[in-house]
């Protein structure tokens, strides 16, 4: 038992290392500026959290499965424009509106996936096409005029407690047991990590490659239109742009998570702690009074530090004999 | 006419030239030519730097942020004398060029996938924009404000600058450093095995790639005569969509500038279709957008069928 600890902390699995930083980023914090520690701000960081958590659990499936998803901004976003002019704000309305947008979201995600997985166009050309096509489509269907309020279920799910707990934190806490599960047990996880870390391999080994490939950008674009959903019920409304910020903190957030963005490797859990990992610093602008632009600047330094962490040269100098 | 070269961009081109000609017989004037270039130089300007990154075999999205943080630098100068504006006009140049060679190397020292590299710069870039010029706007100098309205010979600014470029491509495709590029991007490990430089083509292509960018977002922000943080994100799939609409393969190696200049124009004249129908101007990028998955969808199908017929039984 000693021997295994050792040996964990000898070499760190890199989900151990993001949890690990997101800790250890949150006690360094804390002890700078008390209120960050505050029950109150703690549970508002989670809930923020949540939603970058939702959106990398399809991004993480993608990269798993050896591809990018570039159009979650956009999928987002429509999303959270639809269910407001769906809804009217009226609660019944949700009811066929929610699985129809999902729906949506999923097809969306699928045809990304059969361009990329059945006619090999490159991930990243088609998800930024059809980031485009659906900004531009949406500028068109909304013309300017803001949707309702978003629906008063939604508000509740988003921003709700039980108890002190958030209604979403144990919504993403069930979501992330599902993801485990699917990917340690079933066959559709066997399938993403060959499909990831060798498509040719896989396809010999008799692994539906393609389907696999349709369905992890499926995935994403489900997650990314829940997300955006959600996201309406928080700031109580559905606005243009709103879905901008989660091209990077999507990535960002899988990147950090330890999945090897090369594909085949990760795990859904590494993705949370970077999601955690992500908040935290988000949460450090007001302290010290920083812009977006810092904030930018932060994300793709993480990005590219992590990316680098995991690099084949970097890793070979890690490695002992 | 073979898919996948410049000749099939040329008479899409035409096509489109014809219909606008059809729809407002009065455009054709040298004065709405000028205009028309005016209009696509910007994006000429991004998709020549990311041609040369394609044939390279790479793909360059640090190029949003290197536009954006050109302008951001041209539209807080204040109201320098002529020495200080040579001075900031090639610092805004060699900044982009130099993220661009950092990009490279990274890339090769790394050996990472190359839009990974891209993207996180491209954010770090950007960020740097915002924090130069927090929000749309700021004033670009009087005195570049003015030297954009130039004319030399009868022919303004905007068609000397297209000459010009074009004048340096048919110099610099004939240089060894371009052979390399092509000859790395079409197959790296037989290149390498030639003694070309994997790193020395990345840092070249990456290097021109930000410097266009940032010409580019200097040549934008003398044209409107402000700045924009949040620019360079409209540029970065049209600036891919040239490439590929001009008949450039992502695969590497194959293509060339004229194409990319045909891309281009196509690219800005479907605005102006857009707008003769009558249409909001959002569909601008719902069509660019759609043209490109057919385009990337017909050549992947025709290259599928030339692979299919070129393997042996």
């Amino acid at each position: 038992m000693i021997r295994r600890l050792i040996r964990m902390l000898r070499s760190p699995s890199p989900i151990l290392l993001a949890y690990a930083s997101a800790l250890l980023l949150f006690t360094l914090v804390s002890l700078y500026s008390p209120g960050f520690a505050s029950p109150a701000h703690v549970s508002t960081l989670l809930i923020v959290a949540a939603f970058t958590g939702i959106v990398a659990l399809g991004q993480t499936m993608v990269i798993v499965g050896g591809g990018i998803d570039l159009s979650v901004p956009w999928v987002l976003n429509s999303a959270a424009i639809l269910v407001t002019a769906f809804a009217g704000g009226s609660d019944a309305a949700l009811l066929w509106a929610v699985p129809l947008i999902l729906a949506g979201g999923g097809l969306i995600g699928a045809l990304n996936g059969t361009a990329i997985a059945l006619l090999r166009i490159p991930p990243i050309v088609m998800t930024l096409s059809t980031n485009v096509v659906l900004q531009g489509l949406l500028l068109i269907g909304t013309r300017g005029f803001p949707p309702p309020a978003a629906p008063a279920a939604l508000q509740y799910l988003a921003n709700g407690r039980i108890g002190p707990v958030p209604v979403i934190l144990i919504f993403w806490l069930l979501l992330t047991v599902t993801v485990v599960v699917v990917e340690r047990l079933t066959a559709f996880g066997r399938y993403l990590y060959a499909v990831g870390s060798n498509r040719t391999v896989a396809m010999f080994s008799g692994v539906p490659v393609a389907r696999t490939t349709i369905t992890t950008y499926a995935i994403s674009g489900a997650t990314a239109a829940l997300a955006g959903i959600l996201l309406t019920g928080y700031s109580r409304q559905s606005y243009l742009g709103m879905g901008n910020p989660y091209l990077f903190t999507s990535i960002a957030a899988v990147a950090i998570g330890g999945a090897s963005i090369l594909g085949g490797t990760g795990s859904y859990l590494g993705t949370v702690a970077g999601a955690l990992v992500l908040t935290i610093l988000s949460g450090l602008l007001p302290i010290f009074r920083l812009g977006n632009g810092a904030l930018a600047v932060v994300y793709g330094l993480v990005i590219l530090v992590t990316v680098s962490l995991a690099a084949p040269p970097v890793r070979a100098l890690f490695q002992r004999r | 006419l073979r898919l996948g070269g410049w000749e099939a961009p040329l008479v899409v081109l035409i096509c489109l030239v014809c219909l606008i000609g059809t729809l407002r017989p009065s455009l054709f004037t040298m004065d709405q030519f000028a205009i028309k270039v005016a209009a696509a130089l910007t994006l000429i300007l991004v998709a020549t730097g990311e041609t040369i990154v394609v044939l390279r075999g790479g793909i360059d999205l640090s190029v949003g942020g290197i536009l954006s943080v050109a302008t951001a630098v041209a539209a807080t100068r204040g109201d320098p004398g002529p020495l200080e504006s040579l001075f900031w006009m090639a610092f805004i140049l060699l900044l982009g060029g130099g993220i661009g060679m950092i990009n490279g190397v990274l890339i090769s020292v790394l050996r990472l996938q190359p839009f990974l590299v891209t993207l996180a710069t491209w954010s770090i870039v950007e960020g740097a924009a915002l924090i130069v010029l927090p929000s749309e706007g700021g004033t670009v100098p009087g005195s570049w404000v003015r030297a954009g309205y130039t004319v030399f010979l009868w022919l303004p600014l905007p068609v000397v600058l297209l000459v010009a470029l074009l004048a340096w491509w048919t110099w610099f495709r004939r240089t060894r450093l371009a052979a390399s590029i092509r000859a790395a991007g079409s197959n790296e490990r037989s290149a390498f095995l030639n003694r070309v430089s994997v790193m020395g083509t990345n840092v070249a292509a990456y290097g021109l790639s930000g410097f266009f960018a940032a010409l580019a977002g200097l040549y934008f922000s003398i044209q409107t005569g402000a700045g924009s943080p949040t620019l360079g994100t409209q540029f970065v799939l049209p600036a891919i969509a040239a490439v590929v609409i001009g008949g450039t393969s992502l695969l590497g190696g194959r293509g060339g500038l004229a194409g990319t200049v045909f891309g281009a124009f196509i690219l800005t004249l479907i605005g102006d279709v857009v707008f003769l129908l009558n249409l909001s101007s959002y569909w601008q990028p719902v069509v660019s957008g759609l043209i490109l998955m057919l385009v990337v969808v017909i050549t992947s199908l025709t290259d599928a069928a030339s692979d299919q017929t070129g393997v042996e039984q």
